[in-house]
């Protein structure tokens, strides 16, 4: 069967049609990245006059619960929190907010031992900063790290610079809702029989790792803003399976902050750790271990009473 | 080269270009010189085995057209199918024979054991042999003339558009259409992009996000409740039809483009009324080419009773083996070649009680349309688990454990849009079913500018919620 060649349309009409699907996909794409480039900018509170900023990964986004935080202190929190991100996007987090939010005082950073080990984190985490691509210091980042076709891609189309997670949070940003929960209680006989058999996430630290965090908290100290390292607890058994790397974790935070004035290390371990009631997974909290961290962080800031003076 | 790759958008442009502005004597070089970079984008050794069934082919049409002697005909056409389903047999097929032999072996107490050849599966064989094959057997029955141009035939077996999952075409429609001069027609160009366009949203938008599910179900269905376990047949059904129909108007999109019109594939496969009707409308060019080439040579209807239950038997069972080199394809096909007899016979039941009349009241057939569909899903978790033993399980677990909760997969953003996208592909199937919408080329009775308003809706789809490329199901087939 030989088709029958219809008559092609005109050149201008044809032209006219290619030209203004391209062009209404562009705008479109324009708006729709613009909507969410500034609902996510509110989700991860960029760009607003928050005076205490948390950062971390989902380790301390299902730890601590900003809005009740925000009430407990009576002052605005930027919550900036990811999934599986590793010690390099932790600076290039920490370096967005200084650049965004002037007003910022103190940092709560998440810590944990696993924080100078990538491995069983993200590999491409840096996906996640695809949003801020106009800022040149995150170009600078994705460039090195993202292939050149997904630079350009990103690069030309706003909204390829989404996810599903992303978009779900740029829409969260605009309707306001910053809840991070996960129900239910850790399984602790699977976890004993994981950690039988050696299947555990493995404390290694690398030099590379703290190298970053070592900047990163040069770069918090030389913008006058006080650090809080935050250890939101992970249980016990997961300490107690690996002792002697989990002590020489603890014992660089001790370090740092013994050596830093603007550096506090607040280790919460104790009590928690052993409850596990208060567990989603072997390092997550679930809801009411999210409300009882957060508790005595309002108590813990409170009580340090240097919040309202803002940045020296 | 997947069709969501930049590399294939690259080598599609470059080959329109050439293909458009030069003469026509370059015209067949350019396009077999593309298709073999677009299959050596991905192993070039694999090529070779395509050129092999090429000129296996080619030279046995030559054969077959030249010979006068039937006998040498028929012994020409059976060496040349035997030649070209040798390494499809080999890759596909090795280590299902050796797997089965071992069992025999061992049930027999004989100690002797085979290894496996765990070999990489050439994407499309199945694909590019079965369409090299139509064209032998063609010539054969006389239904197509002998191409004596072998670029022109090696550019017919690996088209790239659709060489690595179809449609599988027919050397009548596709050889005949690269004979004759095309000029880019703007028409097909603005045709061709929004099927690709369509296309594209179904796989990268729809499919690979409702795998995302499916995967983590089947990997372990013992884990899961009978409502996840129905829940994740329902995705599979959706995922595998927006997976192959997706593939399938890429294809048909990008040779629209090129100025070429192959053979529809799909035809909104889940409002069937039948099993007869699902496989009028489900992978076409598949059921078509068993029609064809094996239940009509094998006498299709026209024999006894129980010749004709041999026909349609062997035809499901074969076409479940060509799917996959295990049980789990071959109780598929099976299953469905059993929902054919007992459609049949439920038909010559209605005709014995007097109730033929019944077949036209709404309620029976929506009644066939849901039944249909209901089976259809069934047999797709023997296509989709692992192995038969999940395969049962599932089918346990769906009957009888209804004991855990509800489970929303890795995300819940990623479960309700799986759901909301189902709704939309069901939603666009009812418009294009009652004519709303165009269906392989038909006219739309929306507006231009709804259109192609559609069109950036999808492009804006697929670039903030399309997956990163998968590869697609049948590449493996």
């Amino acid at each position: 069967m030989i088709v029958q060649e219809n008559h092609s349309i005109k050149l201008r009409p044809f032209l006219i049609r290619v030209f203004g699907v391209l062009l209404f996909f562009f705008v479109l794409d324009l708006a729709a990245g613009k909507f969410l480039e500034t609902g996510l900018e509110k989700y991860y509170g960029l760009y607003t006059n928050a005076q205490v900023a948390l950062v971390g990964h989902s380790h301390l986004m299902l730890g601590v619960d900003k809005e009740k935080l925000e009430k407990g202190i009576g002052i605005s929190v930027a919550k900036y929190t990811r999934e599986g991100v590793n010690v390099q996007d932790r600076k290039i987090m920490v370096e967005q907010l200084v650049d965004s939010n002037k007003e910022v005082s103190t940092l709560i950073y998440g810590v944990d031992a696993w924080s100078f080990t990538s491995e069983g984190l993200s590999k491409n985490s840096y996906s996640q900063f695809y949003p801020f691509l106009y800022a040149s210091k995150i170009k600078e980042f994705i460039r090195n790290n993202a292939s050149k076709t997904d630079y350009w891609t990103k690069r030309l189309i706003k909204t390829s610079r989404f996810d599903e997670t992303l978009l779900s949070s740029a829409i969260r940003g605009h309707l306001g809702k910053w809840t991070n929960l996960k129900y239910g209680t850790v399984n602790i006989e699977n976890l004993q029989r994981s950690i039988g058999k050696e299947e555990f996430r493995k404390i290694k630290n690398d030099a590379k790792s703290i190298e970053e965090f070592q900047k990163t908290m040069e770069i918090a100290i030389e913008n006058n803003i006080e650090v809080i390292l935050l250890y939101v607890p992970t249980i016990d058994l997961l300490q107690t399976a690996q002792p002697r790397e989990f002590n020489r974790t603890i014992a660089i935070f001790e370090k740092i902050a013994a050596e830093n004035k603007g550096i506090t290390f607040l280790n919460w371990q104790s009590p928690w750790s052993e409850n596990y009631e208060l567990f989603y997974d072997p390092i997550h909290l679930n809801p009411k271990g999210q409300r009882v961290v957060t508790d005595s962080l309002i108590t813990y800031l409170k009580q340090r009473n240097t919040l309202s003076s803002g940045k020296k | 080269m997947l069709f969501n790759s930049w590399q294939f958008i690259f080598l599609f442009s470059v080959t329109a270009v050439f293909y458009f502005n030069s003469p026509y004597r370059l015209r067949m070089p350019i396009l077999l010189v593309s298709s073999y970079i677009f299959y050596m984008y991905w192993r070039w050794d694999f090529a070779v085995i395509m050129l092999l069934v090429s000129i296996t082919n080619y030279l046995a049409g030559r054969f077959i057209a030249n010979e006068k002697s039937r006998i040498r005909k028929k012994r020409c056409l059976l060496l040349a199918v035997a030649i070209s389903l040798v390494p499809l047999f080999y890759f596909k097929y090795g280590d299902f024979f050796l797997e089965n032999l071992n069992v025999l072996l061992s049930v027999s107490s004989s100690e002797k054991q085979f290894s496996y050849l765990n070999l990489v599966l050439p994407v499309g064989i199945s694909f590019f042999t079965f369409q090299a094959l139509s064209y032998s057997l063609d010539v054969y029955f006389g239904k197509t003339p002998v191409e004596r141009n072998f670029v022109r035939f090696g550019a017919f077996v690996a088209f790239f558009p659709q060489l690595v999952a179809g449609p599988i075409e027919r050397s009548s429609n596709l050889l005949e259409q690269l004979k004759a001069p095309r000029r880019f027609n703007r028409n097909y160009f603005l045709q061709g992009s929004k099927l690709f366009v369509w296309g594209l949203f179904k796989k990268v938008v729809i499919a690979d996000r409702l795998a995302l599910y499916v995967d983590k179900v089947f990997e372990s269905p013992d884990a899961y409740s009978g409502l996840t376990l129905i829940i994740a047949t329902l995705f599979f059904a959706f995922q595998i039809y927006c997976d192959f129909s997706g593939y399938s108007d890429m294809a048909i999109g990008a040779a629209r483009i090129l100025g070429f019109k192959l053979m529809q594939n799909f035809n909104l496969p889940y409002f069937s009324k039948s099993i007869s009707d699902f496989w009028r409308r489900w992978h076409i060019s598949l059921s078509s080419w068993f029609g064809d080439y094996l239940y009509r040579p094998l006498g299709g209807s026209r024999v006894s009773y129980i010749k004709w239950i041999r026909n349609i038997l062997l035809v499901f069972l074969v076409s479940g083996f060509w799917h996959g080199a295990a049980w789990t394809f071959i109780i598929w096909g099976g299953l469905h070649a059993f929902y054919y007899f007992m459609e049949s016979w439920g038909d010559v039941f209605l005709k014995r009680v007097g109730k033929v009349e019944l077949k036209k009241s709404m309620v029976y057939r929506i009644f066939k349309v849901v039944s249909v569909f209901v089976s259809v899903c069934y047999a797709w978790i023997y296509f989709r688990a692992n192995s038969l033993q999940d395969a049962f399980l599932i089918t346990e677990k769906i009957f009888t454990d209804w004991s855990q909760g509800w489970f929303f997969g890795g995300s819940t953003v990623t479960y309700v849009l799986s759901w909301f996208f189902i709704m939309l592909l069901v939603i666009v199937q009812i418009l294009q079913y009652k004519g709303y919408s165009s269906l392989y080329f038909s006219k739309s009775k929306f507006h231009p500018i709804i259109e192609y308003g559609w069109t950036v809706v999808l492009l804006l789809g697929i670039s903030l919620l399309g997956l990163s490329s998968k590869s697609f199901i049948y590449f493996q087939f």
